[in-house]
């Protein structure tokens, strides 16, 4: 049901503004004349008052539901909430449909930021960011969100400060439980090393720690030995704790080996064979069969990389 | 005509005969995009028109037509969307962003046009300049895209590459934006929107082309980022932006250049890519989509021909990867 302003008397005072686009085209001309012009022409006259009121409040929920990108529209709107002093959580009753029929908008996501910011609560935001993540469970303003949330209301595990109903041990979880649902999902491992590593700037962790995260990630690959995200976590928590990557040499074997080129089940640990090789010269032929295997017949496509490794070790150079 | 700058690589020559590029189409697809004014889309894209105009000239100017939109009334209507403040608003009456202030520079910059503004606005240039600098955030050196104080690595390449055409980069900490891109450097050799966000080939693109600009690429590991960037290409030839995400012309273009920058572009199989790119081509109404068979758009248009521009498919002007313009501009801006 289309809403219009020309007829309400509520809007009687208001005289609207049309388009004027500068261009060669008479203003009557403009065939798209219909319900977002005229809402827009109507929030250009407000603009120019400088009016804020409860009805224009109406008027930029009404536009952003049809146009919600118009930034413009989100800046006045967050103007006005702030100048009337509205009560913020029916302004997030009122977010949250809206984030779900635009799933692909980012204005939303700040303006969500600040409205949270100042209600200084999280209540209700995990249950919200759960349904945007059924839509899509790598939309990454979503999970940029919850970062922010993170960070915000110190949902980091060991760190405290949390109510018990959404702390940091339940983050980790509700991680887990991600990583659980799609083990190739790269914002969720992501979001994991952010979790779990975000919250210490500077701190040294323990051996336990680096142990669990080791242990999750190869667990995890064993799953899916050709997911790209848990070879990367876990070579990054190997380098984080300043553990050789030889250390990982059992594992990756577990993968690949260099006798029959047939048990190659995944590049990834070829890759980390390969490296291992490399850091030592006398397995630099290793090294090298383990680059040529790559760039022939498990990766083709990157050829040119594998042998520019592979170039690297009659440099004598390695790449850490 | 070699196709990439590594070794021993076949040029285009033997492509099959469809994958042409169908440059008049282009031409007078992106003409037609500003006689659409009666239709609803063109005004609900009213946000995107000055980011529109910046990518549809680069495109015209890639295609060896610069001429094809008329230069008098393009400097017309961006100077409209300027600000007292000296920031751009996407079109007239929307208000002033980063994100269109740095496409008003880029479009006067390619249509050699700083005289005009000044001529037309007085000390334009370093209203500009201030209004982008004033936009720093002095303790963590990033930038926020407008007064809402969003803030994204996006919004800081956007003010490294306005100022440096502008010659204004003294205006702003640079060293400080530098840390600042350090810190959204990942575990997995990527960078992302701000510290500890995902890695994303549109904010690598951002970040290596922030830290080109300020001569900073000492700072990157520049096999990890490159052996990251190079795993985004697919099967199909296209690349990703993420892992395990579909393959898209705009992500082809942001991993491509930032492989430019790395100059590691013979890392992907770039004959591959340049034919995923050109079969997302309309090539009876001109324009890019995203991946074949998709609406086109000028968005993936441009960014469709940059890439080739890249490959250096023939015919085509060189692109500067950094910037997204035609190298020569970039050059007659940077002094080079
Ligand atoms: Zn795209």
């Amino acid at each position: 049901m289309p809403k219009y302003y020309h007829d309400d008397p509520r809007w009687a005072d208001i005289d609207a503004l049309p388009q004027d686009d500068g261009g060669p085209y008479p203003l009557a001309a403009i065939a798209y004349t219909d319900e977002y012009s005229e809402a827009m022409s109507y929030l250009r006259a407000v603009m120019a008052r400088n009016e804020m009121s409860e009805r224009v409040l109406e008027l930029t929920e009404h536009i952003i539901d049809m146009n919600p990108a118009h930034y413009t529209v989100w800046l006045y709107r967050a103007k006005v909430l702030s100048a009337t002093n509205s009560d913020l959580s029916r302004e997030i009753a009122w977010l949250n449909p809206t984030a779900l029929r635009h799933l692909k908008n980012y204005q939303i996501w700040h303006h969500r930021q600040t409205i949270i910011d100042k209600l200084d609560s999280h209540v209700g935001e995990a249950d919200f960011i759960a349904t945007m993540l059924e839509q899509d469970a790598k939309n990454y303003h979503v999970w940029s969100y919850r970062q922010w949330l993170v960070k915000r209301f110190a949902l980091f595990p060991g760190k405290g400060g949390a109510d018990g109903e959404w702390d940091g041990e339940k983050e980790l979880k509700w991680t887990e439980g991600m990583i659980e649902a799609d083990v190739r999902n790269n914002s969720a491992w992501n979001h994991r090393w952010f979790v779990v590593l975000g919250g210490r700037e500077g701190e040294t962790v323990s051996d336990d720690f680096i142990k669990r995260e080791i242990d999750y990630a190869q667990a995890a690959i064993r799953k899916a030995p050709q997911n790209q995200s848990s070879w990367n976590y876990l070579r990054g928590i190997v380098r984080h704790a300043k553990l050789p990557v030889s250390a990982l040499k059992d594992f990756a074997l577990e993968f690949a080996t260099l006798e029959s080129s047939d048990q190659v089940h995944s590049c990834h640990a070829l890759d980390l064979l390969a490296e291992i090789y490399a850091a030592e010269e006398n397995t630099w032929d290793e090294a090298a069969k383990a680059f040529e295997l790559l760039a022939t017949k498990y990766d083709p496509v990157r050829a040119q990389y594998w042998k520019y490794r592979q170039g690297l070790l009659r440099q004598g150079g390695v790449v850490a | 005509m070699s196709l990439v700058s590594g070794p021993g690589r076949g040029g285009m020559t033997d492509l099959p005969e469809e994958l042409r590029l169908f440059v008049d189409k282009h031409v007078s697809y992106i003409q037609s995009l500003d006689t659409r004014k009666d239709e609803l889309e063109y005004w609900l894209t009213e946000h995107l028109r000055l980011n529109g105009l910046y990518w549809g000239l680069t495109a015209l100017h890639l295609l060896g037509h610069p001429d094809a939109l008329p230069r008098h009334e393009v400097v017309d209507f961006v100077l409209s969307c300027m600000h007292e403040s000296g920031g751009f608003g996407a079109a007239p009456g929307h208000d002033a962003h980063m994100l269109y202030t740095v496409s008003g520079v880029q479009i006067l910059a390619t249509l050699d046009a700083f005289d005009d503004l000044e001529a037309r606005v007085k000390s334009g240039r370093q209203r500009i300049g201030q209004y982008i600098a004033d936009l720093q955030d002095p303790e963590s050196g990033t930038f926020a895209g407008d007064e809402w104080q969003e803030k994204d690595t996006r919004f800081l390449y956007g003010a490294l590459n306005a100022l440096s055409l502008l010659g204004l980069l003294h205006l702003v900490n640079v060293d400080k934006a530098v840390e600042h891109v350090q810190s959204c450097a990942n575990f997995d050799g990527g960078y992302g929107t701000s510290p500890g966000a995902e890695s994303h080939a549109g904010q690598v693109f951002t970040c290596l082309g922030a830290l080109t600009i300020t001569g900073r690429l000492d700072l990157v590991d520049k096999d990890k980022l490159g052996a990251w960037l190079s795993e985004r290409q697919l099967k199909n030839g296209g690349l990703n932006g993420r892992p395990e995400k579909k393959e898209d012309v705009c992500y082809s273009w942001w991993v491509l250049s930032s492989l430019a920058m790395l100059n590691k572009v013979h890392w992907i199989d770039g004959k591959k890519l340049a034919s995923f790119i050109l079969h997302c081509q309309d090539p009876e109404l001109g324009g890019f989509a995203d991946r074949p068979g998709d609406m086109v758009d000028v968005f993936h248009t441009v960014f469709g021909i940059a890439g080739l521009s890249l490959l250096k498919f023939p015919g085509l002007a060189e692109v500067d990867p950094v910037y997204c313009m035609p190298r020569v501009v970039t050059k007659r801006c940077l002094g080079q």
